[in-house]
């Protein structure tokens, strides 16, 4: 993919009808260094904006600042990019957390070695939407959602557990609920729109659409009923064993982007609302041109970072449970053997 | 000495048999070449395993793919998953089937009809049936008339195409003969185009078959508790490859039983060949 490429070129000629902000990011940014004193490595990303700070450290030439020459490799669904690190045709990889990733894991194909995104109160990501219909007959809040037929992606989504921990939070299990993997979003809004299913979860954009087509209701958003931990950065084992120093060099240029990413978009002031900080309008034009989405959607979507790239382990232990008791993980599995957190010093 | 020529001991060295030159190009049944292939190639798989060429993440073996299926059928939801999938497939190739049948051989026999179905075949047969499934959920809801819909679809445009192309290829001269002996056009329908174009439409239900079971998988992508391809694609997003594996050869046996009844319907129906 070119996309590396291709954010470098508009992020040149951005730089040339001036943007304060962009000459002060070029200023820190790729130097001409000599191309063999470089470490290759490449990273698997989502063309989303919970990979909004590989974005970033790729712009701003952070990893090249660390010695590495770091290419993107785009993918269309998060099931893709733990398999690209398991066959070894990426080094790294970030997304979101599925049961497909911790088979993977459990059969030590890849590790986690940092946090992504995660789902917090006040960051409007996931949305339990009901139905005009669902919602007049008194499916008013996501605790009503027991019992319901709701709409998933598929088994094992990151979407299942999701109302799966909606479920140990209000006193059901997912056993209570008729759960309808239509296997993508489109197929979702169609049998929702259809009357076919009480409620989905959809992500922010997609809620929004809904409300504003007049087909439903949102009845709250995952991050202020759940918390949890969203995504991470993984790589294989064998590449922690063989480049370790790589694996160094990519987790701290990563952070300085999390850190900057986190102060220009996840700050509060003390009323409790977003403000913008530091850089945001230079950095949300880097997300927006790697997304290739408009700036004003991106940022109605922005997640959560934690500015050290620290894991919520307890939730990852609550994953990987979650899914032995589904049965679609191997229940021999052990949370904290697929966790290598030395490379952040959690 | 009645016959000399046919004979190879004759005494007159002039005359030399002849080989029969005839034969051949005439399908044989070899009922255990097709099984040794199968057991070369399971041998073979299980083979790269063992020897650590292939990892059991990327190419599962054949003995961990049977430990899954033994699984399946412990447990029973394999007779759940292809008694759904069975159900689909029946009635979504029979409603395709019908369909196709009709509007085939209205095409094969009246040029007006042949004049307005091949454009709308040719528009609508290459349209892929998965991008047509939120409009099926909108149409048929998420139960089973979208899935029948889907494989019905699916079928009914091959079967078409089968249909009417095998009513061309039913040879001229046998129908001008029979319009000479002044034959109706019913019973020339009957007993010249139909049972002239039968070995078309067979060789056409053989391809309708297997695409019914493709689109089974698509079919079940919608809202499918049960069934052989929503159990093929959970496995997939879940990753279990060896359980993946597992399902993928309940679909080829499907395939091949069908395949198998097939045949024995050609060989019933053909007799006359």
């Amino acid at each position: 993919m070119s996309i590396a490429r291709w954010t470098r070129r508009t992020l040149l000629q951005r730089t040339a009808f001036a943007g304060v902000a962009l000459a002060a990011a070029l200023a820190v940014g790729p130097q001409p260094v000599a191309a063999q004193t470089l470490d290759k490595a490449s990273v698997g990303v989502l063309a989303l904006s919970s990979s909004g700070p590989i974005f970033i450290a790729k712009a701003k030439g952070y990893f090249e600042r660390e010695g590495l020459d770091v290419t993107l490799s785009t993918f269309t669904s998060a099931q893709q990019v733990p398999v690209a690190v398991a066959s070894g045709d990426v080094d790294f990889g970030v997304t979101g957390l599925t049961a497909g990733f911790y088979n993977l894991a459990a059969k030590g194909a890849i590790t986690m070695i940092a946090a992504q995104s995660r789902d917090e109160p006040g960051f409007p990501l996931s949305a339990y939407v009901a139905t005009n219909a669902a919602h007049a007959a008194g499916l008013a809040k996501p605790s009503d959602l027991k019992g319901k037929r709701i709409a998933i992606t598929t088994v094992g989504s990151t979407f299942h557990y999701m109302i799966g921990i909606l479920g140990q939070k209000y006193g059901f299990t997912v056993k209570d609920v008729t759960m309808v993997p239509l296997q993508d979003v489109p197929k979702m809004v169609a049998a929702f729109k259809g009357g076919q299913v009480d409620a989905i979860l959809a992500p922010s954009t997609v809620a929004r659409q809904l409300v504003a087509d007049g087909a439903g209701q949102i009845l709250g958003w995952a991050g202020d009923e759940t918390p949890w931990q969203l995504g991470a950065l993984f790589t294989g084992p064998k590449t922690i064993q063989t480049r370790r120093p790589v694996v160094e060099k990519f987790v701290r240029a990563y952070k300085t982007a999390l850190a900057e990413y986190h102060a220009a978009f996840n700050v509060k002031d003390a009323s409790g609302a977003l403000v913008k900080g530091p850089g945001y309008d230079a950095l949300l034009t880097i997300i927006a041109d790697a997304t290739k989405q408009k700036p004003e959607i991106v940022a109605a979507g922005l997640p959560y970072v934690d500015p050290n790239a620290r894991l919520l382990i307890d939730d990852v232990v609550n994953q990987v449970r979650f899914w032995q008791s589904e049965g679609q993980v191997d229940k021999a599995l052990d949370p904290k053997s697929i966790l290598d957190l030395s490379f952040i010093g959690q | 000495m009645p016959d000399p020529i046919n004979t190879p001991t004759s005494t007159q060295s002039t005359l030399q048999a002849v080989r029969f030159r005839g034969g051949g190009f005439h399908p044989r049944r070899h009922p255990w070449a097709a099984l040794a292939a199968f057991a070369l190639l399971i041998a073979l798989w299980e083979g790269t395993s063992r020897v650590g060429l292939a990892s059991p993440l990327f190419l599962p073996p054949p003995s961990a793919v049977g430990r899954a299926l033994a699984g399946m059928i412990a447990d029973g939801s394999l007779w759940l998953n292809l008694k759904a999938s069975l159900l689909r497939i029946g009635v979504g190739w029979s409603l395709g089937t019908l369909g196709g049948l009709t509007v085939g051989l209205l095409m094969g026999v009246a040029s007006v009809a042949r004049a307005v179905g091949v454009p709308l075949v040719s528009a609508f047969f290459p349209i892929p049936k998965i991008a047509l499934l939120p409009l099926f959920i909108l149409w048929f809801g998420i139960g089973e008339a979208s899935k029948f819909a889907t494989i019905g679809f699916g079928v009914f445009f091959p079967t078409v195409i089968a249909v009417y192309s095998a009513i061309d290829s039913v040879p001229r001269n046998l129908i001008r003969m029979a319009q000479s002996f002044g034959l109706p056009w019913g019973a020339i329908l009957r007993n010249i185009l139909l049972p002239g174009a039968l070995p078309g439409i067979l060789a056409g239900f053989r391809i309708t078959a297997s695409i019914a079971l493709i689109l089974v998988v698509a079919a079940e992508m919608i809202g499918a508790e049960y069934g052989i391809g929503a159990f093929v694609l959970m496995a997939g997003n879940l990753m279990q490859t060896d359980t993946l594996l597992a399902g993928v050869m309940v679909m080829s046996a499907l395939g091949l039983t069908i395949g198998a009844l097939l045949s024995l319907l050609e060989r019933r129906l053909l007799v006359w060949r």
